[in-house]
């Protein structure tokens, strides 16, 4: 054989031999190391944490429909108290789940629906005159979901008695019940189909497609968790409120959970346990930690050379360290930021530094491409 | 000009072969370029761009910047077929140089290397054999070119890979791994390959070969004895990395780009074989004449082309000429066939204020696309850049004498991030220019070699 066949032989010989590694194929090679296998690390996070706390989250939602409907048949001082105490429980359950801005719930945009405060209340009596108004729209976010009944329940008035009077009012109180009602349906129609979606096709596509390019699972899990602990946790619950972020200009009024004020600790404190918790991969069925992005950054080695402390302790030290600082406030954060705003931008503070370490230090060892953007200031 | 002179020639064949291969690839990669969407992306739908210093001059033409792109991909078809050669080697090497200074944020090292490559063609004969003008016009047809034509372009190759391997030898790659410890185990799900990446020498191997591969493939490709086999390694080198990292088409200019040590034997089977299917006549494809430049212009050429190879020489090394760590400033970094050797990602809140008590924490997502942000938090001539794109901004909105600080906060190999820009710098003050960048942290930490 001459130079010039024999060289065509070997390129054609070793491009195929390439052309057959870079084919994506369903047979997946045995990983040696199972802590670096995403597949498990993703199989954990779905049967053990996302599906598991969707469905302690949906009785709680279902619980808070049903005394709604209660108290819509007979509105009075005790179905109006059920109700409330079943809007908190369901409230506070939603802050284990609105962390997973992936697959089903990214593409819905549930926590768009759910939970984006401070609440608009002209826009929700707007919303009341007209019952063909569309609740899937953009313009529509800030007048349902679960701030939209914080207004309803604990806002219209200054005792139980006057809210019980606001349904109860002849004309406009079965309106008002009918919103309740119309918006309670919303938010149950898209957590099913958020859940029937995981259960569908989406558990596989998560588990089984283990790249790491931008929209894959695990790119979009990661970018989804870095931006609720970003903007949702630290902006939202703190930076946002405290003043912090918008150039200092305090906004009492923009806290979780206004109306009822005294739940904004509660709420602040399970999100960011279920974002540490997430983190460490610790599973809602048996409490114990497992597979996760702890795991996957040990096993990957990230780790300060020079300190030789791990990646996943510095973050796990500075989450405490925020869990502290949150600890320190009291439940009704109206009143923080109105007497005790230091202590709300510490928070905020510290949060922040744990966002870089999540947002650079972590996605950089993971090599997961941010492609959110960030919006500080918004 | 057409007479015989006392220069040593050798066989056309090589250099027409790839001048063809050369101005395909290039005009694939501007329509795929186009195709993916990027001409708007990245040219067009951008607020600001960032240019490069003392360039600033170079920026997109907004809607016209596709006439840019038509213009590139023309002369690169035309190139190929060697039809109006030094209209068309000149047009392609200013659009596509053009084309690759409009903003940095795109900067790729293999842009760099088409650019130069198409400089040198502008100068060599590469269309004086097998091609559109030479087909018309037969007083320029040859199968002889001076053998300082061909190996000026293979060793501006070898070139690329010496130093490719040389910015390799530091302790980083070598002894850390890094950064393809981080970016190997990404891709441990690969059929066949994957479960590799779980090992972890693995990565040493693949930073031990790399740069072996790099800093020894152009003496083994020069080499006719074991040219085969190091030809059979740049396909599995360029290949591997094509199927392991986003770097587009240049795995595939490379592997085509090193066609050009083979010898004039090979290229002109090639070339017969072409020939054949397009039943061109004997007398075209073997003239049997030798092309030589007169002596004058011999002489002028070779010491336009020593000075390149100087200054190709210099480059990569200027980076001495700074104080710091180079992956931490990259004062020098660009330009020197430093590819893959950093995984460095940022993160950059700007807060721009005035005396008269004016303050604002910048969202950089209403100035940058995602992939400038990202560029930007990590490289320091860009963070001032962008500084005065806020300085101006702001100034306009009324603030009086606007400063401008940074919190910054980068990781470069897996280091723990730490800011990048010292705080209590008001980068609206600090004008760029090649001198050291004061404001810049210390590294604190030591990364040996070139």
């Amino acid at each position: 054989m001459n130079t010039f066949k024999r060289t065509i032989a070997v390129v054609a010989l070793l491009s195929g031999f390439l052309w057959a590694c870079g084919e994506s194929s369903t047979t997946e090679p045995a990983p040696d190391d199972d802590s670096k296998d995403r597949k498990a690390v993703l199989t954990h996070l779905a049967d053990e944490i996302i599906l598991p706390a969707y469905a302690n989250f949906k009785p709680k939602l279902e619980t808070m429909i049903a005394k709604s409907q209660a108290f819509s048949a007979k509105p009075d001082a005790i179905t109006l108290s059920e109700f409330r105490q079943a809007w908190v429980d369901a409230y506070t359950e939603w802050q284990k789940v609105e962390l997973f801005d992936v697959g089903p719930a990214n593409k819905t945009g549930i926590r768009n629906y759910y939970n984006i405060y401070p609440t608009n209340v002209t826009g929700i009596n707007d919303y009341m005159a007209d019952p063909s108004v569309n609740l899937e729209v953009a313009s529509s976010y800030d007048k349902q979901g679960f701030p939209a009944l914080d207004y309803l329940i604990n806002g219209v008035g200054a005792t139980d008695a006057q809210i019980v009077a606001y349904y109860t009012a002849s004309v406009e109180g079965p309106k008002r019940l009918a919103y309740i009602k119309r918006i309670t349906d919303h938010m149950n129609a898209l957590i099913t189909k958020v859940i029937a979606d995981w259960n569908g096709s989406y558990r596989t596509e998560f588990t089984t497609k283990t790249g790491l390019d931008i929209g894959s699972p695990m790119g979009e899990l990661v970018n989804g968790y870095v931006l609720h602990y970003e903007r949702y946790i630290r902006s939202g619950k703190f930076g946002i409120p405290s003043g912090a972020m918008l150039n200092g200009v305090v906004a009492s009024d923009k806290v979780e959970g206004f109306y009822k004020k005294d739940i904004s600790k509660i709420l602040a404190q399970t999100a960011h346990q279920a974002a540490v918790d997430f983190f460490n991969g610790k599973s809602v069925k048996t409490g114990t930690n497992g597979a996760g992005f702890k795991t996957y950054l040990d096993a990957l080695g990230a780790k300060d050379s020079a300190t030789g402390k791990t990646l996943s302790e510095t973050i796990n030290a500075q989450f405490d360290i925020a869990n502290q600082k949150i600890n320190g406030l009291k439940p009704n954060f109206y009143e923080e930021v109105k007497t005790n705003n230091a202590a709300m931008v510490q928070v905020y503070t510290e949060m922040q530094k744990a966002v870089r370490m999540l947002k650079v230090d972590m996605t950089s060892a993971m090599s997961i491409v941010i492609t959110y953007t960030d919006n500080d200031g918004d | 000009m057409m007479e015989i002179r006392e220069v040593k020639t050798t066989s056309a064949a090589p250099l027409a072969v790839f001048r063809i291969v050369f101005g395909a690839m290039i005009f694939l990669s501007v329509i795929r370029f186009w195709y993916q969407g990027w001409i708007k992306s990245l040219y067009i739908d951008p607020k600001y761009f960032f240019p490069f210093y003392g360039l600033e001059f170079i920026k997109p033409w907004g809607e016209y910047t596709y006439i840019l792109f038509v213009i590139c991909a023309c002369c690169a078809l035309m190139l190929a077929l060697g039809m109006f050669y030094r209209i068309a080697s000149i047009g392609l090497f200013f659009s596509f140089t053009y084309i690759e200074l409009m903003d940095k944020s795109t900067y790729l090292n293999h842009y760099y290397f088409v650019s130069l490559v198409c400089l040198m063609l502008v100068f060599l004969p590469a269309q004086m054999y097998f091609s559109v003008d030479a087909y018309r016009n037969k007083n320029l047809l040859s199968d002889a070119i001076p053998v300082w034509c061909l190996s000026s372009l293979r060793l501006f190759v070898g070139l690329l890979y010496f130093f490719a391997g040389l910015a390799k030898v530091n302790s980083d790659w070598l002894l850390l791994a890094q950064p393809l410890k981080i970016w190997l185990p990404a891709k441990n799900d690969l059929p066949i390959i994957g479960f590799l990446f779980n090992y972890s020498w693995i990565p040493f191997v693949f930073s031990w070969f790399g740069c072996l591969y790099d800093l020894l493939i152009p003496f083994l490709l020069w080499n006719a004895k074991t040219r085969l086999w190091a030809y059979g390694a740049v396909v599995v080198f360029h290949g591997l990395t094509a199927i392991l990292f986003p770097i587009g088409m240049f795995p595939y200019v490379m592997m085509v780009t090193a066609l050009v040590f083979f010898s004039g034997e090979f290229h002109q089977k090639i070339i017969s074989q072409i020939g054949k299917w397009l039943q061109l006549p004997a007398t075209f494809l073997h003239p049997n004449r030798i092309y030589a430049y007169s002596p004058t212009t011999q002489r002028i050429l070779l010491l336009g082309f020593g000075g390149f190879f100087c200054w190709q020489l210099l480059m990569p090394f200027r980076y001495w000429l700074y104080p710091g760590e180079l992956f931490w400033t990259e004062e020098g970094y660009r330009f020197s066939w430093r590819v893959m050797l950093m995984e460095k990602a940022g993160y950059a809140q700007f807060t721009v204020l005035d005396k008269e008590g004016r303050r604002e924490v910048v969202n950089n997502q209403q100035f940058l696309t995602p992939l400038q942000e990202k560029m930007m938090s990590t490289q320091p001539d860009m963070l001032l850049y962008y500084a005065h794109i806020l300085r101006d901004f702001y100034h306009q909105r009324g603030y009086n004498n606007p400063q401008v600080y940074v919190d910054s906060y980068v990781t470069l190999n897996g280091r723990m991030g730490r800011p990048l820009v010292k705080p209590t710098t008001n980068l609206a003050q600090e004008e760029e220019s090649f001198k050291p960048k004061k404001w810049i942290t210390s590294f604190d930490d030591t990364i040996t070699g070139f």
